[in-house]
């Protein structure tokens, strides 16, 4: 759908019509289940429930969709490494920390909660439902006529019908992406940040894909294409659709970086942690350089250092002694930065220097969890050397 | 026409019936078995259960009132460049590998990265660690907890030793509420009775 490139404007959101109830068998089921699958999201142990963080994020939908709509979501942000966010019919809206570590400003995750509430306000997941049951159903009864009438050319035209009903079902999910994304940056474009954001952040999606199939030694991924099964619509596009649904007018409005910034400092190291062990070098070491853009931090030189000794080549050992350094040079009091210098140093066979920067780990963290463990390594190596 | 094709059903049916399905095996108490196809021995201080499917070529699962619910995963020899259990995929998915460098304080870190990547969870904290004797050798003992896709608080406690450039090491991984505060002296002495041969 390069076609889409060409894309006037999104418009402004219609007027809210007020709190939804549902309608129907299917949708007051849908609703039920969703309801408890709530309740027990409410209790989970992965659940992030620091007030500061939880006020910021539904601020920030609030700024995005308008504070009369954003009183019909509910959310909840979890502890999941992946790119994801999720709105289900009842107003249940999942944001994943994966997505928060990925974001760079408010706009941008306006963008991603706007394209969720889309989906809400338009009620995809009832539509979806419905017409996968339509598809289906249409499918068994020419199941049936074509065992009645059971020849080749009554079989070949049951296959064909398959296949359009398949491709049907999948495109009408792409279809549904379209309209949500048409949505959310007609909020974005209603609101006071800068909608052009949006499409930034399809980009660095592509460019975080790419590195980590370079890391991988696959060739470079395919951005253009829409595959028979995909359920959303290729990267590319979006990035395209996005930038040209965006208000001309609003290019000079803030995408309140640093105010994202500021919401995020507690919890940054905990979301980057979790990311550098997941064994993805070359998306972790994007996203690293990503957030690096607006200057390096302790933290993000220690991740960088965590993430190469994790790889562990000779090289990567070397690299990583480098990157420890950096961080204590930038905040001397980061005792694991010691650590992981140590661990680098001795492990490349610089055994008095490696000893030194675990005297200076133990030394800043005397009740470490593994400080037993080092001292056992340093007598090690004070013998072996 | 008929006949190679009867002679090839028969003989299906004949490998069929020499293979006896992978099943769970039963470790008795006080008698000695070698774990995970490797040079470790154990001779366990009360019954157990073998699970037929192993997570890894060099792993194996014993446990006592099922999977999941009490788990202590032996790692037999895992050599440098291999990853603890089996990859996914050994392209896309890969999982961190023990390596010729790996220090024994890395080992929590490496069963760390191996869950974190293997599950695609975050909530993984290793709560202590410390030098311990383990296969006569010396080792590292260490404690951890995570959250599983079950949405249920795990505990864990692994012991690990390195002999001769090869990993071997036990896990227990059990619910923090119940199993594993129940289990873990059972853990504790059938890890005392592995030895290497």
């Amino acid at each position: 759908m390069a076609s889409s490139g060409s894309a006037k404007v999104a418009p402004p959101p219609p007027p809210y019509a007020g709190a939804y109830q549902p309608q129907g068998v299917d949708e007051i089921g849908f609703w039920k289940e969703d309801d408890e699958s709530e309740r027990a999201l409410a209790n989970s142990p992965i659940l992030i429930r620091d007030e500061a963080l939880n006020a910021y994020v539904r601020g920030v939908l609030c700024a995005t969709v308008g504070h009369d709509r954003c009183k019909a979501a509910r959310v909840y942000i979890l502890r999941t490494p992946v790119f994801q966010a999720t709105m289900s019919p009842n107003g249940t809206l999942r944001v994943f920390s994966g997505l928060l570590l990925r974001i760079h400003n408010e706009a941008e995750l306006g963008a991603v909660l706007g394209h969720e509430f889309g989906h809400f306000e338009k009620r995809h997941s009832i539509a979806r439902f419905g017409a996968k049951r339509a598809g289906t159903d249409l499918l068994s009864w020419a199941a049936v006529l074509t065992a009645m009438a059971n020849n080749s050319q009554t079989r070949a035209s049951f296959n064909d019908l398959q296949l359009s009903i398949y491709g049907r079902l999948f495109r009408f999910s792409r279809d549904n992406e379209r309209e949500a994304d048409l949505l959310g940056i007609g909020y974005l474009n209603a609101s006071t940040l800068r909608p052009q954001t949006a499409s930034m952040i399809w980009q660095s999606q592509m460019a975080e894909a790419e590195a980590s199939a370079a890391a991988r030694g696959f060739k470079k991924p395919r951005f253009d294409q829409i595959a028979f099964f995909a359920s959303h619509p290729p990267e590319a596009e979006r990035a395209a659709t996005l930038a040209a649904l965006a208000a001309p007018d609003g290019a000079n409005r803030e995408d309140g970086a640093d105010r994202y910034a500021r919401a995020m400092a507690p919890w940054l190291p905990v979301f980057l942690d979790d990311q550098i062990k997941l064994n993805d070098f070359g998306a972790s070491d994007y996203i690293i350089g990503s957030l690096a853009r607006n200057g390096w931090t302790a933290s993000l030189w220690l991740a960088r250092g965590d993430l190469y000794r994790a790889r562990g080549n000779p090289r990567d050992l070397v690299n990583a002694a480098e990157f420890y350094a950096n961080a204590i040079a930038a905040d001397p009091s980061l005792a694991t930065a010691y650590r992981g210098l140590g661990l680098a140093q001795i492990k490349t066979g610089r055994l008095a220097e490696g000893r030194a920067a675990l005297r200076h780990y133990l030394e800043r963290k005397p009740d470490a969890p593994d400080a037993a463990m080092v001292r056992l390594l340093m007598a090690d190596k004070e013998g072996t050397q | 026409m008929k006949r190679p094709l009867w002679t090839f059903l028969w003989a299906g049916m004949a490998i069929c019936a020499a293979t006896p399905l992978a099943a769970n095996a039963y470790r008795e108490k006080g008698i000695a078995v070698a774990v995970a196809d490797s040079a470790l021995m154990v001779t366990p201080t009360r019954d157990w259960n073998r699970l037929a499917q192993r997570p890894g070529k060099k792993a194996e699962i014993w446990t006592l009132d099922g999977e999941q619910l009490n788990d202590v995963c032996w790692y037999g020899g895992i050599a440098p460049g291999e990853p603890l259990i089996r990859e996914r995929s050994r392209k896309r998915e890969p999982l961190p590998k023990f390596t010729r460098t790996t220090l024994l304080p890395e080992i929590p870190e490496l069963l760390e990265a191996t869950y974190r990547t293997g599950k695609q969870i975050a909530a993984f904290t290793i709560t202590g660690s410390e030098p311990d004797h383990f296969l006569g050798q010396e080792a590292v003992r260490f404690t951890y907890e995570y959250i599983d896709n079950d949405d249920l608080p795990r505990k864990g406690h692994g012991r690990a030793a390195i002999v001769k450039g090869l990993l071997y090491m036990a896990t227990f991984d059990a619910p923090r509420l119940y199993y594993f505060d129940r289990s873990f002296q059972d853990f504790q002495a059938l890890t005392d009775s592995a030895t290497l041969h």
